[in-house]
């Protein structure tokens, strides 16, 4: 009975020691991992802060002009070049469901006249740093 | 009883007695007593300790699980700490910053061989001169600096080298990744990390203490394209300099402030005084004509001419040792809008006689061409005006000389006659988007639209033609003053501008570009007016921006159009002159 309660108590202290020590280490370990991690992060922080000083120095008109000048066979997009949506023309179909009079006739143009539109839209929108 | 024998510290040859004496009495029961008392005492204030230990485990690991503080100690910084704040534009773009960089140093005790270090040194860093670093290392200092504010590549180069005795302090830099771009705006600061210049100077203490950035209303974009076509007017027409800037006229945010030469604020050391002076703000100039827009404002505001009026102008007026005379001289009467048409001299001197001396000054005071301007840049010049306003000030101030204001003043006072006549401070800062900025109303909303009806006039087929920009509506007013240059007015040294509104119908944006000392070239037929030399900058500007500032092209021709910038008191001589 005696034996019984000493071993299990020395069990209880050997156990709880062994937990105390793993514990303990495990922390240390996690705290070293912070440390990096937190190193790594302000080391990024630093690195983003001078990339984006040469992402604007890349990123100067003047170079982006030259560039685009030298690259790209394109211009600042012209006042001709920009139109509205409602003043498209109506589709064919719609045209002549609208009016049995009229048939395809005055929306002619706009068949070929409209994808043309879209690809100067895109134009100008890589155009537009110049 | 039996329960409690077993108590596996009780010494094994010891037993108690058969029992207890029956009785105590006398000082044992007393003292028993006291023991007992204190017994419990102890006791209790033990379990109350041990109470208080639990109940602090309970609440730690029960109810404090998410406690910042522990976190908060080990978190880093949200960002890099530099001791100046960022200045970017309205979009956000970096126009300064701090850099941390590192400075190259050496313990020359630590350097096994001088001439080797300082030759490998030299290969990676090829503007050091190897003798005077050989010259350093050999030295028997502890303490050497190399070279100051490397860059990253530079510093991974050294390190490659793998040199013992060579080390690295980190160092901040101001740096400015636009350069040149927006010299007069940004400033710069010096080694010490005090603005010297621009808003780096009048924002100082805000950028030191507070590491949110200042936000500009300068559009990088914006202020690229009018420096571009400034300096493609200055090399066309061989100018020694220019200035020009965007304004939004109805909240008087500075989108683009160019004055040329310029410098580089990375070295302002390389800097001349020449190219540090802002003549934007700094600088005041007799505006010439271009004041006929206040003058004509003056005379429709105060009622003493209507856009019916007209004025003799066949003759030019000699008034003391002054002559003044028209250069687009039509000889004979001219309507109001006919003389703002023409740019007539004598028209505007006229007029200005009309009004008197009194409104004149009035006006101008409320236009704020008087005083030097509150703006957020330090360098600003005061207004020159005559100390005794006499008839002949009067006169040769209705067609801007006479009267020196910084084109800053200028852009502001004009973004007040075409916006609906309301003055609105100018400001390099940006606005809060959605909030309507407070202004003063300075003249009639009817003024103004009469105001901009004869700048689309100007420019539709007057002085300003070559300012037309197709679908935008551009309005505006030339200007081409003669400088003064000991004591009387040059005929050669011209300041020749142009300010600019469009779309005139709704005006957002004005545009003002001054050539100074333009020379007429072949293209222009030797002329260097202000119609020649400044506009067709002004409609190359427009025709750029626009697009990026989503204004939507119109056809100039449409009835709407015509009908609503319909001048509508044009005499029949007029009408056929302006059709020939």
């Amino acid at each position: 009975m005696i034996r019984l309660s000493t071993i299990a108590w020395g069990l209880l202290v050997a156990i709880s020691g062994y937990a105390m020590f793993q514990v303990k280490y495990e922390v240390m370990q996690l705290e070293d991992e912070l440390g990096r991690v937190n190193h790594q992060i302000t080391d990024s922080r630093e690195a983003i802060h001078v990339l984006n000083a040469e992402w604007s120095v890349l990123n100067q008109p003047a170079r982006l002009d030259q560039l685009a000048k030298r690259y790209l066979s394109l211009g600042p997009i012209a006042a001709a070049q920009v139109g509205r949506i409602d003043s498209l023309p109506q589709r064919p179909e719609v045209a002549a469901a609208g009016s049995v009079a009229a048939p395809a006739e005055p929306s002619k143009p706009a068949a070929p006249s409209a994808p043309a539109a879209g690809l100067r839209v895109a134009s100008a929108k890589l155009k537009v740093m110049r | 009883m039996k329960e409690r024998d077993d108590n596996p510290c009780r010494p094994r040859h010891f037993k108690p007695g058969p029992c207890a004496p029956a009785a105590l009495d006398g000082p044992v029961k007393a003292s028993l007593e006291t023991s007992h008392t204190r017994l419990v005492i102890a006791g209790a204030l033990f379990c109350l300790a041990f109470a208080v230990i639990g109940a602090r485990l309970v609440e730690v690991a029960g109810f404090k699980a998410g406690d910042t503080r522990v976190a908060h100690w080990h978190s880093v910084e949200q960002q890099p700490q530099v001791s100046r704040a960022d200045i970017v534009d309205r979009n956000g773009v970096l126009l300064a910053t701090n850099l941390i960089s590192p400075s190259l140093y050496a313990n020359p005790k630590q350097i096994q061989d001088a001439r080797s270090t300082a030759h490998a040194l030299a290969g990676v860093l090829p503007d050091l001169s190897e003798s005077e670093v050989a010259a350093k290392l050999a030295s028997d200092k502890g303490f050497v600096w190399i070279k100051r504010q490397l860059t990253p590549r530079q510093e991974f180069e050294v390190n490659r080298l793998g040199i013992p005795g060579l080390q690295f302090e980190r160092e901040e830099r101001r740096i400015y990744p636009k350069g040149n771009l927006a010299a007069h705006v940004v400033g710069y600061a010096g080694i010490d990390n005090k603005g010297l210049a621009g808003i780096e100077r009048s924002f100082d203490e805000r950028l030191r203490d507070r590491k949110q950035p200042v936000a500009l209303s300068l559009d990088v974009r914006l202020q690229y394209i009018l420096r571009d076509e400034i300096s493609r007017q200055i090399t066309d027409f061989n100018a020694i300099g220019g200035m020009g800037l965007i304004m939004d006229v109805n909240t008087g945010e500075v989108l683009a402030l160019v004055s040329l030469p310029d410098f580089d604020p990375n070295n302002p050391g390389t800097a001349t005084p020449e190219t540090i002076f802002d003549r934007v703000t700094l600088g005041t100039y007799e505006m010439g004509s271009t004041f006929k827009i206040f003058n004509t404002a003056m005379a429709l505001d105060t009622h003493t001419a209507t856009m019916a009026s007209s004025y003799d102008a066949t003759n030019p007026i000699h008034i003391g040792r002054f002559t003044i005379h028209d250069d687009h001289a039509q000889r004979r009467w001219l309507t109001v809008p006919e003389i703002f048409e023409y740019s007539s001299n004598i028209g505007s001197a006229k007029m200005a006689l009309d009004a008197g001396i009194d409104r004149q000054k009035d006006f101008l005071g409320r236009l704020g061409l008087l005083k030097a301007p509150s703006f957020e840049l330090p360098e600003i010049g005061a207004p020159l005006v005559p100390a005794q306003w006499h008839t002949v000030n009067s006169m040769t101030i209705a067609f801007g000389h006479g009267i020196s204001v910084s084109p800053l003043q200028m852009a502001t006072a004009v973004s007040a006659v075409v916006n609906g006549g309301v003055l609105h401070r100018a400001t390099m800062i940006k606005e809060p988007a959605g909030e309507a900025p407070m202004g003063q109303q300075v003249m009639s909303a009817r003024t103004s639209e009469e105001m901009r009806k004869l700048l689309r006039l100007v420019v539709e087929r007057g002085t300003g033609k070559l300012a037309a920009a197709p679908g935008y509506l551009v309005g505006g007013k030339t200007g081409t003053a003669e400088k003064v240059a000991a004591g009387h007015y040059e005929r050669k040294g011209l300041l020749s501008s142009f300010i600019g509104v469009f779309p005139i119908t709704e005006p957002r944006y004005l545009v003002m570009i001054s050539i100074d000392e333009p020379h007429g070239n072949k293209q222009s037929f030797g002329f260097a007016t202000g119609g020649w030399a400044a506009a067709p900058g002004v409609s190359r500007v427009v025709q750029r921006m626009a697009p990026l500032m989503g204004i939507q092209p119109v056809d100039e021709d449409s009835p709407e159009i015509r009908r609503s910038l319909m001048v509508d008191s044009f005499s029949p001589s007029g009408r056929n002159v302006a059709a020939n």
